[in-house]
């Protein structure tokens, strides 16, 4: 069978923009959160988020055609010229139809929406403006970089939550194995707004709803709730002889991946975690390795009671006693909450680890948890060589993403 | 991955019935579904009529004290998947939980909430939690998970208005991939007000009525439903003895990286070689093309300029029909509602109609099937959709003969 492997990495995060600036943050154990300043926030609690300040996407995509581009869009799109430029790749009349793009969005385009309704209320719907409407559909952020960078192969968009990005680059394996693409741009976005930050505000998932200053510290017996951030990763995912046969650098390659459902998750997390377990086990079976031949898992803990949890617990159950040998750590602990793009940014952070051989840390590690006593990688970065690591998602509900990374030629 | 997959079970929930055989029969009775809309004061937008299921009792299909937490999109795609899991004769014990899939395609997902949360915002009312917790758009494919006991892969396509054919071939390819043995596939989507009030100022609502290749068209309709299809391993169809609706051969996508909203006639030609090619079909063997056919000026015009570029000389001579013209555009919904059409034109050999046929335009002069559903023998169907993005999505269905 066709073997998927990573050639490019494209990233705007609140640590950091491209590739070398986010990998060297999350070694140096940079945190990415700062006063909110894209909406007012006074009638609210919490007034943090992982906003990305120093974004401008002009010098990297030009002005031409950015106007109407919402937030999501703009992020999205410097991602994935990041990404195109990293892999050396240039999308050509010759090449085009073989290139896919494979983008997890769920909120991306709330606030186009939302926006395009209320003017529709206030103004009456005839004084809409209709040139805001196509990005009102959830496609939109993806759709524009087939646009902008002229790839006709196809298209789409996933939306499953927390584990959206890592459906997304699942989707990528599977089309370079079936032979309908041999490269696709693949990761996820979400943009901060007013919408998605008083949805998880709503469902009590942020830190600091109490007044306090917020603190994301997955594991942490202090943990109270996650810091909602922002941002667009974009992989370029490429069929191995493709990738070799035009000389491309190959960071790594995706063994295995698998997504399974857990019909006992009722929007939180206080349930068992089998459908985690479920998907562990068969992305493992899926790139032929033993439990005990991972050595390092991105964990999706983002600092709430429930998933840090029932992310240990799942790890312990599938992995025994290993489970205490393996390091597990939350790049959540700096970057914060992406939602759809987490999974992508945790692959891009993986294939630096596996690169340079150094993991890096979950921050903000003070107190123990007596249920989350794994190995954490607490505050500093670690250097090991790894070969074979894990990358985890879940949803409340119900979703949940496994997928198995390799060290290339390892 | 050479497994076969066929179509087992078909639940439709949509303007012109809740349940294939009602939807089938006013199909092919040339029904139209239209009516002017209700759920959304209309006074000030330019047209006034939809394609909203008008009949549709949730009760009939999700417990009472969960009917609340259901957003409507996922309200009609629980009670297709509830329709196919019947008419697929599907027993508790038949597979492993593990081994079904859950794969579904929205354009608009959760918009209600949004429309919801925006009334409540705007005259200072609190937003409950509930209605915050129905946001996501995978709330849908989740909430069917949970009603039909479905563990194994769980997916949202939201290619918007291709999005069902998106989901269905997803679907197709988990099961070829191993990844599940049966998959709940299809679309969903509620009637909005941000769709109706987007495409009215597109000038891209017809007033009156649906009229696809008709050279007085004046544009589609906004409308609501859900399609979903039961996906099954061909041997475990047959071991249990199902019955089998048609053969899923593949599908076929393209982007037209060209522009959001201006179809393009390459892109959708790609699209369609793209399925053949997956398929091994060839043009000469296509007996009926169910189309994307939303009645607007541009889409009509460049999906007929797509199938004689690809078709050639047979392009006036394969049958070519649009249920928009009695059911709207259902979004994310159409193309499987389109595919659960096309499962029954291979079953019984019946083609539906394109309705409102009227004038024939010397740009769209393919045979539309106006007005009158034919009889005709059918072996090969494809099922086009075409979306917001250029995202572009061509199923091929077969007669199944064992």
């Amino acid at each position: 069978m066709k073997k998927a492997v990573i050639t490019g990495i494209g990233i705007i995060s609140p640590i950091g923009i491209g590739k070398d600036e986010y990998w060297h943050g999350l070694l140096q154990a940079k945190t990415g959160f700062r006063p909110i300043s894209l909406f007012d926030t006074s009638a609210l609690n919490v007034h943090y988020a992982g906003e990305i300040s120093n974004f401008d996407p002009i010098p990297l995509l030009g002005k031409k055609g950015l106007r109407t581009f919402d937030r999501s869009t703009k992020l999205v799109s410097a991602a994935a010229k990041f990404s195109l430029d990293d892999a050396g790749l240039e999308i050509t009349e010759d090449n085009t139809y073989s290139t896919g793009v494979s983008i997890g969005a769920t909120f991306g385009s709330l606030r186009s929406i939302a926006e395009f309704d209320r003017q529709g209320l206030v103004e009456g719907p005839r004084y809409v403006n209709p040139s805001h409407f196509p990005n009102t559909v959830i496609n939109s952020p993806a759709s524009q970089i087939s646009i902008r960078f002229k790839i006709k192969g196809f298209n789409t968009t996933i939306s499953t939550g927390f584990c959206a990005s890592l459906d997304a680059i699942s989707y990528a394996v599977d089309f370079i194995r079936l032979g309908r693409a041999d490269v696709v741009l693949a990761g996820g976005v979400e943009e901060l707004c007013e919408e998605t930050f008083f949805g998880f505000y709503k469902l009590g998932c942020l830190s600091g709803l109490d007044g306090t200053e917020p603190l994301c510290c997955p594991f942490d017996a202090k943990r109270n709730g996650t810091i909602l951030s922002e941002g667009a990763a974009v992989l370029i995912l490429e069929e191995e002889n493709h990738a070799r046969q035009r000389g491309s650098d190959i960071y790594a390659t995706v063994a295995g991946c698998a997504n399974s459902f857990d019909t006992k998750a009722e929007m939180d997390f206080s349930h068992k975690g089998i459908g985690l377990q479920q998907a562990i086990n068969l992305a493992l079976k899926e790139a032929f390795l033993a439990p005990e031949q991972i050595e390092y898992i991105a964990s999706c803990a983002n600092s709430t009671r429930g998933l840090d949890r029932l992310e240990t617990s799942a790890i312990k159950d599938v992995f025994g006693t290993h489970a205490y040998d393996i390091p597990v750590s939350s790049i959540k602990s700096m970057i914060g909450e992406t939602f759809s793009t987490s999974g992508a940014l945790s692959l891009a952070a993986v294939t630096g680890c596996l690169q340079m051989g150094i993991i890096s840390p979950t921050v903000n590690y003070e107190e123990k948890d007596p249920e989350c006593d794994l190995d954490y990688v607490p505050n500093t970065a670690r250097k090991r060589i790894i070969q074979n690591a894990l990358i985890l998602a879940s949803d409340p509900y119900g979703h949940n993403t496994a997928m198995v990374v390799k060290r290339y030629g390892g | 991955m050479n497994k076969r997959v066929v179509i087992t079970g078909l639940g439709v929930v949509s303007s012109l019935g809740i349940g294939w055989q009602e939807f089938w029969d006013n199909l092919l009775q040339g029904k139209s579904g239209i009516s002017p809309v209700a759920s959304i004061d209309t006074t000030n937008h330019f047209t006034h009529n939809g394609g909203e299921v008008t009949h549709f009792d949730p009760r009939q299909f999700i417990a009472e004290e969960k009917i609340n937490q259901y957003n409507r999109s996922s309200q009609f795609a629980v009670a297709a998947a509830a329709l196919a899991k019947k008419d697929a004769r599907l027993s508790e014990s038949m597979l492993p939980t593990g081994r079904i899939g859950i794969c579904i395609g929205t354009t608009t997902g959760s918009i209600q909430a949004i429309e919801r949360i925006n009334d409540k915002r705007l005259s200072h009312q609190d937003i409950e939690r509930n209605l915050a917790s129905q946001l996501p758009p995978h709330t849908t494919p989740a909430a069917v998970a949970r009603e039909i006991g479905a563990s194994g892969p769980n997916c949202m396509i939201s290619t918007a208005c291709a999005a069902g054919n998106y989901a269905i071939g997803y679907g197709f390819d988990l099961i070829r991939f191993g990844r599940a043995e049966l998959v709940f596939a299809g679309g969903a989507d509620p009637f909005s007000r941000i769709s109706f009030t987007g495409f009215n100022q597109f000038s891209a609502v017809a007033p009156e009525k649906c009229q696809p290749f008709d050279k007085n068209r004046k544009g589609m309709m906004v409308a609501e439903g859900s399609g979903i299809l039961v996906l099954e391993i061909l041997e475990h169809a047959l071991q249990r003895n199902a019955q089998v609706y048609a053969e899923i051969l593949g599908y076929g996508l393209s982007c037209d990286a060209q522009h959001m909203t201006q179809p393009s006639v390459q892109g959708v030609a790609r699209c369609m070689i793209n399925a053949m090619h997956e398929t091994g079909i060839t043009a000469e063997q296509v007996d009926y093309i169910s189309a994307h056919g939303t009645g607007t000026q541009a889409n009509d015009k460049t999906e007929s300029a797509a199938i004689q570029m690809v078709f050639g000389e047979r392009y006036k001579s394969i049958p070519v029909s649009s249920i928009k013209s009695m059911l709207g555009h259902t979004m994310g919904a159409a193309s499987a509602i389109e595919a659960i059409a096309c499962a029954l034109v291979v079953k019984h050999d019946i083609i539906p109609p394109t309705i409102n046929f009227d004038t024939s335009d010397p740009e769209c002069d393919l045979d539309c099937v106006p007005n009158k559903a034919r009889k005709q023998r059918t072996t090969i169907v494809m099922n086009n959709s075409y979306a917001f993005g250029g995202n572009n999505a061509s199923l091929i269905l077969k007669k199944f003969t064992g």
